[in-house]
């Protein structure tokens, strides 16, 4: 690991509120960890574990992955079907070896801007502690 | 007790072909080698005289179930197979009308592997008995304590009376108590070396697909590992490919494996492939109070939710 | 040619003297099972095991390979291919009926109209060392598939155990690399004697035969019979009998990487996947399980015996011993032959 790394951090926000909310903290000029790559989805309950695996292979050093509170999801059940699916994955996960400090899950509603930047900083936080992501990871042979 | 259990099978084949009450009867025959029995597909009364039963009797037959097309079948089934029958009724996979569900109380498997290597030289012939496994080879006979060489699944069995049945094979036999799981020791070990067992457990896989097509619960007509827009998986050697292949193929299992150890099985490199399932199915039933296959009227764990789920991991 | 033998230390010796050149690949016992790996320490080799679980082919059609690396820009398209293979290799141990599979791939990647240049180079830089096997198994069925349990088809050197010993015969130019016959002991007239008797024993222990003459007919017309549908019912359409088979040589081409910067990788694909045959219409060929069987079946017993002159199959029972369901091809055979 060089003195300079910074971690890449693969962001999933659902559309409705923790995109929204990551755009206000935006316009809002909160600063935080520039390290999160935002990959847009309508919903937290389209993350498919899948995706949460292959960019862990793929090299992210961690993986957000932030939906609505319960309650409030725009397609009523989605977030729930999520919370469901990351409670097994994250588990799974975590016995099998991958360092838990690099898979993290939350709500974020469209008005909490304050809240997604300290989500992000405690995400990047825990991503650096950890250093770069070495199990799972992908050799790029061809370059 | 089970060439009683065999006689019995057949009796039962024989009477539901004469009275016209299945098209097939889907069960198991004596092997082609030692260790083995096979499945059997007997359509007239005549051949049911190939029925068997012993504890050679490995695979998930209710892996066929998905493909009767519209005939009238008779399974064989062993508590674990009749767990799959009934997830895949609740999946809707499989009409419970069309099926006569032969259920026999299992006498647990052999793991024809384990008992190969505890010998020297070829077993030339083998047999069942209720506690021992006789074994010959040219220059050796032994009688094996079964007990000591089953397979892991059915180590951590506890249901080996079929949770379904139309008829059954015998008495019901005493569920075992639980063992403590392999999953619980490693849950104590740190994630560096817990990363170190499970990479080297799967190093050796070649990508066979025998786990997958072993499975009753695997009958996606398109397999993840087979899209191509995206690719979700390289199809070469690098380790994180093999890795890949075994965590999601288990994660497609949560909530839905019924721990019949088909998997286990079928893997010609004989990587231990149970472990990881069972640390699912036990996560899932601590999580969501679910077992797979117990219950037809149940919908799958993750395709359903709870205002209360656990949700303290969430920022 | 006169026999020569080596005593079993000397083997060693001579191992350990070709470690400094060589790469070498010997059976090793590894968690309960054998295979063919790269050694680097004779103590390790296991000679007189079963057989390997996979195969020796995956040193000549390895089971993930790159065939080239290549890179655009605006000037255009570089192409980075080449087959290297370092330093020569000797695999010893080889059972016959393996070393007899590598034959047979040569028929198919060194023909007349294609020569694979990755294969060939693998091939070429390489000595396989048979050894005869001593223990068939009931699974074994060799002899009926122009093989034997003393084979001596695809080995550079052949060697046969007599105890504290084994007989050498040297087989081809390549084989001289190894072993310089003029340098080795000639065999007596009793290591002669011993190593006849173990040919003669292993050879009688061979309890499995395959009938086949006039099977190449048999299934030609065969080719639409209903019996297909039974012989592959219990299939579960794995490809564990392709993975393990010492003759299979399917495989798919995958580019990986992007536009810009990636390779092609050769990677061993099975005729039992659906996959295989999909064209992008929709269509397969081969639309389900039972055409699938009956494929491979054909192209053992029929098509490469129409295009090679004899079975692509061994007889070295890995499909049978390890087949999920216990689909025994001996079966299908004698299935076939009782069919109408």
């Amino acid at each position: 690991m060089t003195p300079d790394w910074e971690p890449r951090i693969v962001a999933f926000l659902c559309n409705w509120c923790s995109y929204a909310g990551a755009d206000l903290a935006g316009t809002s000029r909160i600063q935080y960890p520039p390290n999160i790559r935002v990959i847009r989805v309508p919903c937290s309950g389209r993350i498919n574990p899948l995706f949460i695996i292959k960019a862990l292979q793929m090299g992210a050093d961690g993986v957000l992955v932030s939906g609505c509170h319960p309650g409030d999801c725009h397609y009523q059940t989605g977030n729930y079907l999520a919370r469901r699916k990351a409670a097994v994955l994250r588990r799974f996960l975590e016995f099998l070896g991958i360092e838990m400090g690099r898979l993290h899950f939350s709500w974020v509603s469209a008005a909490e801007g304050t809240k997604f930047s300290q989500v992000v900083d405690e995400v990047t936080q825990a991503v650096k502690r950890l250093g770069p992501a070495t199990r799972l990871v992908k050799a790029r042979t061809w370059t | 007790m089970m060439e009683a259990q065999g006689e019995k099978i057949r009796e039962v084949a024989r009477r539901l072909l004469e009275q016209d009450r299945v098209d097939v009867v889907i069960g198991f025959e004596k092997g082609s080698l030692p260790l083995r029995a096979s499945p059997v597909f007997v359509r007239t009364v005549a051949e049911t005289h190939r029925l068997i039963w012993d504890c050679f009797c490995e695979n998930n037959l209710a892996r066929y179930l998905t493909r009767i097309d519209d005939h009238r079948v008779a399974i064989v089934a062993k508590g674990c197979d009749s767990r799959a029958i009934v997830a895949l009724m609740a999946e809707r996979q499989i009409p419970r009308e069309r099926l006569t569900i032969i259920g026999v109380p299992c006498q647990r498997m052999v793991d024809r592997r384990k008992a190969a290597a505890a010998v020297h030289g070829e077993i030339l012939a083998a047999r069942c008995q209720d506690s021992n496994l006789d074994v010959e080879g040219r220059d050796f006979r032994r009688s094996l304590p079964r007990d000591a060489f089953l397979y892991l699944s059915c180590r951590l069995c506890t249901h080996r009376n079929p949770v379904i049945h139309d008829v059954l094979i015998g008495d019901p036999v005493e569920e075992s108590t639980l063992n403590e799981p392999p999953s619980l020791r490693l849950e104590r070990c740190s994630d560096h070396q817990r990363w170190a067992v499970f990479s080297q457990t799967v190093s050796s896989c070649v990508r066979c697909f025998a786990c997958r097509q072993a499975c009753p619960m695997c009958y996606c007509q398109e397999c993840f590992v087979d899209a191509s827009t995206p690719s979700w998986i390289g199809r070469g050697t690098d380790p994180s490919d093999i890795q890949m292949w075994h965590i999601v193929r288990a994660f497609h299992m949560a909530g839905r494996c019924v721990a019949c150890g088909a998997c286990e099985r079928a893997c010609p490199m004989e990587i231990d492939l149970f472990t990881m399932l069972e640390k699912l199915n036990r996560d899932v039933k601590e999580l969501f109070a679910f077992e797979a296959g117990i219950s037809a009227d149940t919908t799958p764990p993750l395709g359903t939710h709870d205002p209360d789920d656990p949700g303290d991991f969430i920022l | 040619m006169t026999m020569k033998k080596i005593r079993k230390e000397d083997l060693k010796r001579r191992v350990e003297d070709l470690l400094e050149t060589w790469q070498v690949f010997a059976p090793v016992w590894k968690e309960g099972m054998v295979e063919i790996t790269e050694i680097d320490d004779p103590a390790t080799m296991s000679l007189d095991g079963p057989p390997p679980r996979i195969p020796p082919k995956r040193l000549f059609f390895p089971q993930s390979e790159v065939l080239f690396h290549y890179a655009k820009d605006t000037r255009g398209v570089e192409i980075d291919s080449d087959p290297e293979v370092a330093r020569r290799r000797v695999v010893l141990g080889v059972k016959p009926c393996d070393a007899h599979a590598l034959s047979l791939l040569d028929c198919v990647f060194n023909g007349d109209r294609y020569q694979d240049p990755y294969y060939l180079k693998r091939r070429e830089q390489t000595v396989v060392v048979a050894l005869g096997c001593d223990e068939p198994a009931l699974t074994c069925f060799c002899s009926s598939m122009e093989s034997g349990p003393f084979s001596r088809k695809g080995a550079d050197v052949f060697l046969t155990d007599i105890g504290a010993a084994y007989v050498v015969e040297v087989l081809t130019p390549k084989g001289h690399q190894l072993f310089e016959p003029s340098r080795l002991e000639d065999a007596s007239p009793e290591n002669l004697e011993k190593a006849k008797e173990r040919e003669e024993a292993a050879q009688k222990t061979i309890s499995s035969h395959v009938e086949r003459a006039g099977l190449v007919d048999k299934l030609d017309e065969m080719a639409e019979s209903v019996l297909w549908k039974y012989i592959h019912e219990k299939c579960i359409g794995c490809g564990v009998c392709t993975f393990l088979c010492p003759t299979c040589h399917c495989f798919d081409m995958v580019d990986e990487g992007d536009e810009a910067v990636g390779q092609r990788v050769r990677n061993w694909d099975s005729c039992q996947f659906p996959l295989y045959t999909l064209e992008t219409s929709g269509r397969n060929p081969r639309p389900s399980g039972r055409e699938r069987l009956r494929q491979r079946v054909m192209h053992k017993f029929n098509y490469f015996v129409k295009s090679f002159g004899q079975p692509a199959c061994v007889g070295c029972g890995r499909c049978i011993i390890h087949c999920p369901v216990n689909l025994d091809v001996r079966r299908v055979i004698e299935a076939i032959w009782t069919a109408q």
